[in-house]
């Protein structure tokens, strides 16, 4: 079955020519349900996933599901993951997403933030090489009062990679004091990458803030140049400040013992 | 502070909202039709690879579909747009006393003469499809300065320079639109700097369409040539009709090795219009753009203004400033591509939503293989006014080499609570508070503008702010 992946949205974007790509998938993906009680707080890790899958989380009032989802530079060719998360009152969503290269990565994560005072954090790492593909779809939709939502992603591209990150702040009627944030970082190691960034906030409230940064570029020459100076070596000072990026996406993970797991298995 | 919240009024358009009642000299069947085309084409005096441009032009338009993103465009149909208009005059003057009363006194309502005594170097002036008055300084003129309607130009003696530069940046394949105004356009200006020519004080055209349910296509076609340098300032409005007006201009800029064009519009069309324009630049080796962009009418906008920086070290500036009110749809932005190398960027945009109002800025970064050692820095920000209103930011950046710096930033929000705060404690009131915070949110462009103009954004802008507080 050909999909274009995340179609709604990509018609947003006209003649922008940054729509979704065509994928062929399986008419129906392998479905995960993540059900929390009220309050609770679970941590859940998928890694190296099938080629498609569903992950379905409605979060009750002050429930906190942290999903974090890793693939490995080993991991299956092509991959596509569907995540869908409704937040109610004071609920949490947090995705972690890893990606430790891969041939063709296809992610769409999608957050309805309906409770008041629900959020949500999206937190991306990625490091592509050769002429692997990452396209990813993230989006928050603020409904409820108060809500919030973090959109933040920090990647490497190397040799021929090409990556599409279309990262959606989407303030409806009546979200009134939301607040939504998205930052984007990207290091290019190559001539031959290629990135888009498509970084939108919608916005039909008033009462709302919406920010969004990105800085898309070589290594900075003063860093690079400070680091040689302490008895780097240039390729050194380069591999340093590229892993330092999934690095920083670790760190974020509050979870200690899988923090450390996840450094000693693959940073 | 109180809790209450500031009215805002709709703009007051009064002063634009006047028109005669229109006695056209000429104009043609509404629709789109081949025999219309040949219509035009006759009434102006085409060449013949003019004609056959537009027949060719009105062929892509068939084919082609209507955008399917974007704020809606049903209410324009097509069939009942009028797609020329000669006003009563039967030729173009070099002097006000010749133009006939009605739109004489149009042009100086909106103070056309009177800018140009004072502070610009030349002045055209479109009243429906065609331009009824062109003059340019003589000591301008002397400089080897051409400044006249595009299509007397098109049959005398620029004629080849306009066939090998005519819609060269804008084919009509571009869009369904760029091919309505390839097969019906009228009327626009010719613009030639010669090489290290700088024209001090400003050129300018103001367009005014007064028929109801008829259609503005004029086209501007300028050169910069090498290590020249001009500014020039587009103007339009129109009174307000119930039935759907069209604008499909297109403005064609050609700035050469080491030139440098600002190409300034206050735009201010009424809110029955469909604004369909398309603006485009080529910047040679060296050369530089700056658009300044004020867009305050229409009912519906589309307008991305492009610069190709085809050419080392070419530099593209873009300042805008777009406010939508009750009734408008205004889809603004711009795209940029870098295709040759140390090229750079800085978008700088302001957009303010009231009364219903919907603004989406949109914009497209493109940095080619080509373009090693290139920088773009894009900055929008966004300012709702009230919960009716709407605000979307669609930027867009694709990056294709590493030897680049890409940067981006967006900002929406409301006028900070902390600011009326502060300015009412220094004794404003609060609709003096936030008139000012709005006039300094358009700032970026006010400050790019000739102080004449830049006094005449900052009125409408506090026009549309002085409201009764509720």
């Amino acid at each position: 079955m050909k999909t274009i992946i995340n179609k709604p949205i990509a018609e947003t974007y006209g003649w922008l020519h940054a729509g979704g790509t065509a994928v062929d998938l399986p008419e129906e993906p392998a479905r995960e349900v993540f059900s929390l009680a009220p309050g609770e707080t679970k941590t859940v890790v998928r890694t190296d996933a099938d080629l498609y899958v569903r992950y379905e989380a409605e979060l009750p009032e002050g429930a906190s599901l942290h999903f974090i989802e890793i693939k490995s530079a080993d991991g299956p060719e092509k991959t596509h993951a569907d995540i869908r998360a409704v937040c109610g009152k004071d609920a949490h969503f947090r995705w972690t997403r890893l990606l430790f290269d891969g041939q063709a990565t296809y992610d769409n994560c999608s957050a309805e933030l309906a409770g008041e005072g629900s959020s949500f954090t999206a937190d991306i790492g990625y490091r592509l090489s050769s002429d692997h593909i990452y396209d990813v779809n993230c989006e928050a939709v603020h409904t409820g009062k108060r809500t919030g939502s973090r959109i933040l992603s920090s990647g490497v591209l190397a040799d021929e990679a090409d990556k599409l990150l279309r990262g959606t702040i989407d303030f409806k009627s009546g979200c009134a004091g939301a607040v939504g944030n998205e930052s984007e970082e990207v290091l290019l190691l190559s001539e031959n990458i290629r990135n888009r960034s498509v970084p939108v906030i919608l916005c039909d409230e008033e009462d709302v803030v919406g920010n969004h940064g990105a800085s898309i570029g070589r290594p900075d020459e003063n860093l690079l140049y400070y680091m040689e100076s302490r008895g780097l070596r240039a390729d050194e000072a380069v591999e340093l400040l590229a892993a330092a990026k999934l690095a920083a996406v670790v760190n974020r993970i509050p979870d200690e013992k899988i923090r450390e797991e996840i450094r000693e298995k693959y940073l | 502070m109180s809790g209450e919240k500031t009215y805002v009024e709709d703009v007051n358009r009064e002063f634009y909202d006047f028109r005669y009642e229109e006695h056209a000299g000429y104009k043609v069947a509404s629709g789109l039709t081949e025999e219309i085309i040949r219509q035009i084409s006759a009434e102006k005096k085409d060449p013949d690879w003019m004609l056959e441009f537009r027949l060719k032009s009105l062929e892509v338009f068939n084919r082609l579909k209507m955008p399917l993103w974007g704020p809606s465009i049903e209410g324009l149909n097509m069939d009942n747009i009028v797609t020329y208009v000669r006003p009563d005059t039967e030729r173009m003057h070099a002097s006000w006393d010749e133009v006939p009363a009605d739109i004489k006194d149009t042009f100086e309502r909106l103070g056309i003469p009177k800018s140009e005594r004072e502070s610009l170097a030349g002045v055209g002036a479109q009243y429906d499809s065609e331009l009824v008055y062109h003059n340019v300084k003589k000591e301008v003129a002397e400089q080897g300065v051409v400044y006249t309607d595009i299509e007397s130009a098109l049959r005398g003696p620029y004629g080849e320079v306009i066939r090998e530069h005519f819609m060269k940046l804008v084919p009509p394949e571009d869009h369904k639109f760029a091919a309505l105004h390839g097969a019906v356009w009228s009327g626009g200006s010719f613009v030639y700097v010669p090489p290290g020519v700088s024209v001090e004080i400003p050129l300018q055209s103001y367009f005014r369409l007064n028929a109801p349910g008829a259609g503005q296509f004029e086209h501007t076609l300028i050169i910069v040539d090498e290590g020249a340098d001009l500014h020039f300032i587009e103007g339009c409005s129109a009174p307000k009709y119930n039935v759907a007006n069209l604008h499909a201009g297109c403005v064609e800029l050609f700035v050469g090795k080491y030139a440098k064009l600002r190409y300034s519009t206050i735009e201010n069309w009424s809110k029955n219009m469909y604004n369909l324009n398309t603006k485009r630049a080529r910047v040679e080796e060296g050369g530089k753009i700056e658009w300044v962009s004020g867009s305050f009418g229409s009912h519906v906008s589309y307008l991305y203004p492009m610069s190709i920086l085809a050419g080392e070290g070419a530099q593209c500036e873009f300042t805008g400033v777009t406010f939508a009110g009750a009734g408008q749809n205004l889809d603004t932005g711009c795209k940029i591509v870098h295709s040759a190398p140390k090229t750079t960027s800085h978008v700088n945009t302001r957009s303010i939503s009231k009364s219903g109002g919907i603004s989406t800025f949109r914009s497209a970064v493109v940095v080619g293989a080509k373009a090693a050692g290139s920088k773009s820095a894009v900055s929008c920000e966004s300012l709702i006014l009230d919960k009716e209103s709407r605000s979307d930011t669609i930027p867009a950046m694709d990056v294709r080499t590493n030897l680049a710096d890409v940067g981006h930033e967006a900002k929406i929000g409301r006028i900070s609570d902390e600011a009326v705060y502060y300015l009412m404690s220094r004794g404003l009131s609060e609709e003096d508070a936030k008139a000012l915070i709005v006039s300094g949110f358009a700032e970026n462009v006010s400050r790019e503008l000739p102080l004449e103009y830049a006094v005449e954004m900052n009125n409408l802008i506090r026009i549309e702010m002085k409201g009764a507080i509720g």
